[in-house]
């Protein structure tokens, strides 16, 4: 197994079996299986998905937290249930992508001891604060929108469990993405109050969803070999103009100013270019320097610890059935 | 029988035995049918104490949309599975093979297609031990090609009832507020969304 790990690091000779096993492994790849669990493959492969896949799971169970704390203080109870039932989607999105994960022989257990431990990264953008109402609309315009252009590229990944979790999560997360986006434009279109709320909220997430997208391809060492193998299919920096090229004339035509003096149409290409991104502030965020980080993850322990009894409870009576259905 | 099960040693370590507060509950792997038209379809795990916990959290993950008439849990440990890799290189069959008579539910994955689904039930087959049931079952299979197939021993099964249908699926027809096409826009903007969605 060693002789596999040094192998796709490309800085060990391979055994003729590992030679021949890869290679077949690329055929299949490139002829479009998907690769599913008790199939071989790379010690890489396998361990870029569950580092990928578990941030992924555990950027979903974060992301419950920004959004969440606005429930109880929703302006109408349509905007409540929608609220609720977005963030309970998310919920779900953690349990697929933990499933996912667990397939490659990561256990759900220490996935989440080591989010609850501050060992996991997770999602730079819910490490800050929905200060207002319209943070709620805004995350789910373009942190949603940011994310389902992430995750239709990933729905198209090599590893079947993955892109299982990403098809079910994307046909799901639409409905984040446009109520977010109806909830901008009535409030764009309201009264003075609540179009500065819109641009005051936009003010604050534009940057933190346009870098959510990851570092630029020259800072993102893996991806070339994860799009050999398929796990990506595109860029982060493909990924993030795609983002841009719906984002920018939406925003605009909502009535909105995006927040980049630089910002600009390139009739030439057909496409919108920003200025730069702060990229200091993007890995101080995600090293855990972030205005929310402590926050995020003391609400996640807290509801980890007071869920302990209710765990304990199951558990017990899980215990004493069994008991009685072997001594029946 | 050890050698034709799933070979992943750390994937069969997450199944867990230990019933603690804070150690892996067990897995159970989830089958859900969208309709009646259509069959049973694997569509991933839950972790649950029990049997009946293990139904409640599938309905809780896999049924917050309306698709759902009937939905069946399965222990990991009940499932024999097999990569198409396995099944090619089998071992011949010997008299060791041969095992109690016992059911078994045949999933099988039958494309590369995108899907939210790993395989479709197509139905039971009765044999005596893993190894004669996984014949019967490739023959269930027919012409279609064979990506990777589970053997889930029938006995193991947890299922909805009939009368569940309604309380359990019902509600969600409701909330359509969780539907895209509720919400007006002039925008496309959700349009690739729709692309990872199977036709």
């Amino acid at each position: 197994m060693a002789e596999q790990r040094m192998a796709a690091n490309g800085s060990a000779p391979l055994t003729r079996t590992e030679e021949a096993r890869l290679a077949a492994f690329q055929v299949r790849i490139d002829a479009g299986e998907k690769i599913e669990p008790g199939d071989w493959m790379p010690d890489e492969y396998r361990r870029q998905l569950i580092r990928m896949i578990s941030q992924h799971a555990h950027s979903e169970w974060v992301g419950m937290l920004p959004e969440g704390a606005w429930i109880n203080a929703a302006p109408s109870l349509r905007r409540k249930l929608i609220l609720i039932a977005k963030v309970q989607d998310e919920a779900g999105h953690g349990q697929y992508l933990y499933h996912a994960a667990e397939t490659l022989g990561a256990t759900r257990e220490e996935m989440v001891d080591a989010l609850l431990e501050g060992r996991a990264k997770y999602s730079s953008v819910f490490n800050y604060p929905t200060l207002t109402w319209a943070d709620v609309g805004m995350i789910g315009w373009l942190v949603d929108g940011a994310a389902i252009k992430n995750q239709v590229m990933l729905a198209g990944a090599s590893y079947g469990p993955y892109s299982r979790a990403m098809v079910r999560i994307c046909a799901e997360e639409t409905f984040h993405h446009k109520q977010g986006q109806d909830m901008i434009r009535r409030y764009a279109q309201g009264t003075p109050k609540q179009r500065q709320m819109a641009q005051d909220a936009l003010d604050r997430w534009w940057w933190p969803a346009m870098m959510m997208l990851g570092p630029h391809d020259s800072d993102s060492p893996n991806t070339p070999q994860l799009k050999r193998w398929g796990v990506k299919i595109k860029t982060n920096d493909e990924v993030r103009q795609e983002f841009l090229d719906e984002h920018a004339p939406e925003l605009i035509d909502a009535g909105l100013k995006i927040p980049d003096p630089d910002l600009y149409y390139d009739e030439s290409t057909g496409h919108w270019v920003h200025g730069p991104i702060d990229w200091d502030e993007f890995w101080r965020v995600v090293k855990g320097d972030g205005p929310c980080n402590a926050e995020r993850l003391g609400a996640r322990q807290k509801a980890h610890e007071e869920g302990r009894w209710v765990r304990e409870a199951m558990a017990a009576y899980a215990a004493r059935s069994a008991r009685a259905g072997a001594e029946a | 029988m050890s050698g034709l099960r799933n070979k992943d040693a750390a994937y069969e370590n997450s199944q867990g035995s230990v019933q603690g507060a804070d150690t892996q509950w067990p897995r159970w792997e989830v089958l859900k049918k969208d309709n009646e038209r259509k069959p049973h379809q694997a569509v991933g795990s839950v972790h649950a104490a029990d049997a009946e916990h293990a139904l409640l959290m599938a309905r809780t993950v896999f049924a917050r949309r309306p698709a759902a008439v009937s939905m069946w849990v399965a222990p990991a440990t009940s499932i024999h599975t097999f990569t198409a890799e396995e099944l090619e290189q089998l071992p011949a069959a010997t008299d060791d093979d041969t095992g109690p008579l016992g059911r078994y539910l045949v999933v099988v994955k039958s494309t590369n297609r995108r899907s939210m689904t790993f395989g479709d039930l197509k139905g039971e087959v009765e044999a005596a031990g893993v190894r004669a049931a996984l014949a019967l079952a490739l023959e269930l299979a027919g012409d279609e090609p064979v990506l990777a197939l589970w053997l889930i021993e029938t006995g193991s099964v947890i299922r909805s009832e009939p009368d569940d249908a309604d309380p359990w699926f019902g509600p969600a027809l409701d909330k359509t507020y969780k539907q895209q096409s509720v919400y007006s826009s002039r925008a496309t903007a959700s349009k690739d969304a729709a692309e990872g969605v199977p036709g």
